[in-house]
């Protein structure tokens, strides 16, 4: 038997203590100074008398506790125990093999496959080992192996990944895996190119004692890496055609200079231009191709350069969604001012993300047909359409579609119809300098734009006259006048949303159109009623999408329809999940497609994944230094032919042995056996007494 | 990785560590900027410059904060929005009565008072205040007049000051109520051994006078915990007087009593609008300096 902390025997002598206390506790002489004696004054004198010992058994029973307890601290365990096994040689292997794709770089890839199979063949008879392949994330295959062949299998399968280096997950791994082996020997085997960009996921993990860590280092210093780097679309139209032209940007991470580098744009699989480069040495540059004209339907697109030493990051994919067109239908009146349309027609011609296509009526002329194609209606300053074209739209609302209902001079609608946010009153002016408004929702997405500072100022405008709203129950105030009246409100219809401004949008009735918020207002409120959401071009490799969200899936009804997606390798992940569509783990690089399993044809939605760019760059870390920072010291690595077997220190014994943990139950039930007999004892004093 | 947002180790440093710290000067720089690095933003910052902007206003807003000259220029309605109120009086008033010298735990109160009077002092001084000393026992001792530049002149007397003659809160209080003619903050730092209803009628006049009053109750723990074993004689240190005491026996009921008069000085400073708070000498600054700022805060937004 032996100690962990044989000071605290020390603490026996305190044994000591509670029979000094009883036998010499008396009065003693000297004077406490306290600052005021006024509360104590108030109390009445008592006298005690001096103390013996009256029970003895108690006291046995507390000293016998107070033993237990300061034997529990000093950390007892048996020195010849249980280790007739430590003595083995047995070594739990963990082969950490990175699978980022600038393994890819020259022959980086089968290099360290190659060592992972010489680590395998080198494993012996009683050797346990696993294998974990990681890049951002990290996959172990099955824990603690002693079959060789299998081993060798996964090696010889396994694929790169499209992720970035982050050393973290995989150690995590690896230091849960050997806290649970209870073989002597631990070892480690990092095959990697040991970049500098997952280093910093590495901090804070320390795998046990005695753990040898043997870096793998493959490939060699090189940096020369020639990446491209993203693209930019510049929209324009000509001939009433969507054009995009297309800016490809390329780096170059290497210390020499390129020059005559191949760049192509291709389109839906085929080459479209070739242009050729020069770029300075770690600098970048800027290829612009020619523009193209667009089909009706999303182009999936590619821009690549000749193949480098790390060929997955010389092609960027993307998809350019045509179109992005919002289609309106403003509806004025037959006798309006020429010039009162104007501004909402002016503001609705500039945009190219998305753009508005705004056909014009007139209340007079406006029917169903009209409504053809159209995701917003605007009746500015109009009496409500009447009968079937108010039927029309209506269900053209609960069907989705958007309407704008521009309150002015004509605008007396007697009822609400079912569709307005709030009943209309009549005209009202404002003397002087006029109204404002005075009360603005920053959280709706009409305004979200001017919530920030310096972002346009909605109140500067000046109403001078409205038509004041009382909102219906169902109906959201989006902005009041200083006066409190509504000036916006919101109503959702079926599926669909309404908005009613309560004065022009013209200069007649305000000055709001002359204001630089108009422009971005208009747009914000056609965008919102239209639900416009705008497309991403690209993702990056590693993200998880949520499918509910794409509007390319908008007409797709997820209980109906079986959504699987296609990866860019071909493997087909089914993603309904219950009612919904569900997430989609993007973890390749290239083009992934969504089908509807039920009906066979062309995809619903192809999205274009890039790989993480953070992973160019190809500066290494001192493989000596990841291995110090995991093993806690310097230099360790290179002894793992020779290390010897683990000895288990008398921390390691204690540990196991736990003998603390009883001693301190034993104390704990003394205890309570000490205030069940004490406070049975008092009573009968106090009955005595 | 977020920058740490405190001086290391300087907030919530345990009294008697501080008491390490030879210049008063630097004591309250180092708990003072350490308690306003770890502040949020919004709430505090703007306890003292100036006027900011207008604002048109909004439905909701204190129409006491309306600027009539504008809306006699412009027929609008603008809100002022202040930064913070302009500068004010801040004064402490120290007790330095024989009590304060008590100290169980390594600080006496006396110490500890000094610190809070410093922390105080330098605290009000960033906020640029105009900052003054009174210290007192059965009478004003000292007196340093509020002014903008005294920060120096209150440390250095907060620095030699020496607890000495017994202590009474009328006689000095009243006098007090002729020092402090203009409004402003006066802070009071005493352990109030006086009956409850006799202490709070002392700080009434100043109350009256228009002061914005902070008093905050110092108290050992040993004073409220009365932690003796042994049967010893206690000497009370203001009179002199001895007497025997078994600690034992009497804990509970001196603990109550101290309870009690506490509860009752709380409640008397409460009803006559005197902000009240209770330190013990083992609870760090930082926290004597949130409840000071709660109270400014709250000023600030009344004025």
């Amino acid at each position: 038997m032996a100690f962990l902390a044989p000071l605290f025997l020390l603490g026996l002598g305190a044994l000591a203590v509670p029979v000094i206390i009883h036998m010499i506790q008396r009065e003693r002489k000297e004077v406490v100074e306290f600052p005021s004696l006024m509360f104590v004054r108030k109390i009445p004198f008592h006298s005690f008398r001096r103390q013996r010992i009256r029970h003895w058994f108690l006291l046995l029973l507390r000293c016998l506790a107070f033993i237990l307890l300061i034997a529990a601290f000093a950390r007892p365990f048996f020195q010849a125990p249980t280790a007739a096994a430590v003595t083995s040689g047995a070594r739990e292997v963990v082969i950490l093999l990175d699978r980022s794709y600038s393994m890819a770089y020259a022959d980086r890839w089968d290099l360290a496959r190659a060592a992972a199979a010489d680590v395998v063949d080198g494993l012996g008879a009683d050797d346990r080992a696993t294998l974990i392949f990681f890049d951002s994330g990290a996959e172990v295959g099955p824990r603690s192996m002693t079959d060789r062949g299998s081993l060798r299998a996964l090696v010889d399968t396994a694929e790169l990944g499209a992720g970035t280096t982050r050393y973290g997950p995989a150690l995590k791994l690896a230091e849960g895996i050997f806290e649970d082996s209870s073989l002597p020997r631990l070892e480690a085997v990092l095959i990697s190119d040991f970049q500098q960009s997952g280093f910093e996921s590495a901090s804070g993990i320390r795998f046990p004692e005695g753990t040898v860590v043997t870096p793998i280092a493959v490939g060699d210093e090189a940096r020369a890496n020639v990446s491209v780097a993203g693209v930019l679309f510049q929209r324009e139209y000509f001939s009433g055609r969507e054009r995009v032209a297309v800016s490809a940007r390329v780096t170059n991470r290497g210390g020499e200079p390129v020059t005559g580098l191949d760049v192509t744009l291709e389109l839906e699989g085929r080459e479209l231009e070739a242009l050729v480069t020069d770029l300075p040495a770690n600098g970048a540059s800027t290829v612009d191709f020619a523009a193209v004209t667009l089909d009706d339907a999303a182009m999936t697109g590619a821009v690549r350069i000749e193949g480098d030493t790390l060929p997955t990051d010389d092609v960027f994919h993307f998809v350019i969604t045509p179109g992005q067109v919002v289609h309106v239908l403003l509806v004025g009146h037959e006798r309006a001012d020429a010039e009162a349309g104007l501004y909402l027609e002016r503001s609705l011609g500039i945009g190219s993300s998305p753009s508005f296509d705004v056909a014009t009526t007139t209340i007079g002329n406006f029917d169903a047909s009209d409504l053809a194609g159209r995701q917003v209606v605007i009746l500015n300053d109009t009496p409500p359409p009447s009968g079937a074209a108010l039927a029309a739209l209506q269900g053209f609302v609960e069907g989705g579609g958007g309407l704008l209902v521009v309150s002015g001079e004509r605008s007396a609608w007697t009822s609400d119809a079912g569709l307005l946010p709030g009943t209309i009153g009549s005209p009202l002016d404002r003397d002087g300098r006029g109204g404002a408004i005075g009360f603005v929702d920053y959280s709706h997405p009409v305004f979200e734009l001017f919530g920030a500072p310096r972002s346009g100022d909605v109140t500067t405008a000046r109403f001078f006259r409205y038509r004041p709203l009382d909102p219906a129950e169902s109906a959201v105030v989006l902005a009041r006048y200083d006066d409190g009246n509504p000036v916006l409100a919101e109503r959702r219809v079926g599926s669909g949303t309404v908005l009613l401004w309560a004065s022009t949008l013209d200069s007649f009735w305000n000055d709001l159109a002359l204001k630089p918020v108009y422009l971005p207002f208009v747009h914000r409120v056609v965008q919102h009623l239209a639900a416009y959401v705008p497309p991403t071009p690209w993702y990056i490799a590693g993200q998880v999408l949520d499918l509910a969200g794409q509007p390319g899936l908008a007409a797709v009804t997820p209980d109906e329809a079986e959504l699987v997606g296609v990866s860019p390798s071909g493997r087909r992940v089914p993603v309904t999940e219950g009612e919904r569509a569900g997430f989609l783990a993007l973890d390749e690089q290239g083009l992934y497609e969504i089908h509807d399993a039920t009906a066979p044809g062309d995809s619903l939605l192809t999205l274009a994944v890039n790989v993480d760019l953070s992973e160019s760059d190809l500066t290494t870390v001192d493989p000596e230094e990841l291995a110090s920072a995991v093993t806690g010291r310097a230099g360790g690595e290179r002894e793992a032919a020779n290390a010897p077997a683990r000895v288990f220190s008398p921390e390691d014994l204690e540990r196991r042995q736990g003998i603390w943990w009883y001693l301190l139950v034993v104390a704990f039930c003394l205890l309570v056996g000490e205030t069940v007999v004490s406070n049975r004892l008092s009573r009968r004093a106090l009955e005595v007494d | 990785m977020d920058a740490p947002s405190t001086t290391p180790g300087a907030r919530f440093v345990d009294p008697k560590v501080l008491a390490r710290i030879g210049s008063l000067n630097l004591l309250a720089r180092t708990v003072v900027d350490g308690f306003i690095n770890g502040l949020h933003k919004a709430p505090y910052l703007g306890v003292s410059i100036d006027f900011a902007e207008h604002r048109g206003y909004m439905p909701g807003d204190d129409i006491r904060f309306i600027d009539w000259r504008v809306f006699a220029r412009t027929d609008r309605f603008y809100v002022k929005q202040f930064e913070a109120d302009t500068n004010a009086n801040f004064s402490v008033m120290f007790d330095i009565s024989r009590s304060m010298n008590f100290g169980s735990k390594g600080i006496t109160k006396l110490d500890y008072g000094r610190y809070l009077a410093a922390c105080l002092t330098y605290f009000c001084t960033k906020q640029r205040d105009r900052v003054g000393l009174v210290t007192f026992d059965d009478d004003i001792v000292t007196r340093i007049p509020p002014s903008a530049k005294h920060l120096d002149v209150v440390l250095h007397e907060l620095d030699r000051i020496d607890a000495g003659r017994p202590g009474a809160l009328a006689h000095p209080m009243f006098r007090a109520t002729e020092l402090f003619k203009r409004r402003g903050i006066v802070v009071v730092i005493s352990d109030f051994y006086e009956d409850p209803q006799a202490a709070v009628d002392a700080l009434k006049p100043l109350r009256y006078g228009g002061t914005d009053l902070i008093v905050f109750h110092l108290l050992d723990p040993a004073e409220i915990d009365f932690p003796y074993d042994d049967a010893v004689s206690f000497q009370d240190i203001e009179t002199g007087r001895k007497l025997p005491v078994v600690p034992e026996k009497l804990r509970e009921q001196y603990r109550a009593l101290v309870q009690e008069h506490i509860t009752a000085l709380s409640k008397l400073c409460g009803e006559n609008r005197i902000d009240y708070a209770l330190f013990n000498t083992a609870t760090p600054l930082d926290h004597a300096l949130f409840k000071f700022l709660a109270v400014r805060e709250k000023l600030s937004r009344v004025r």
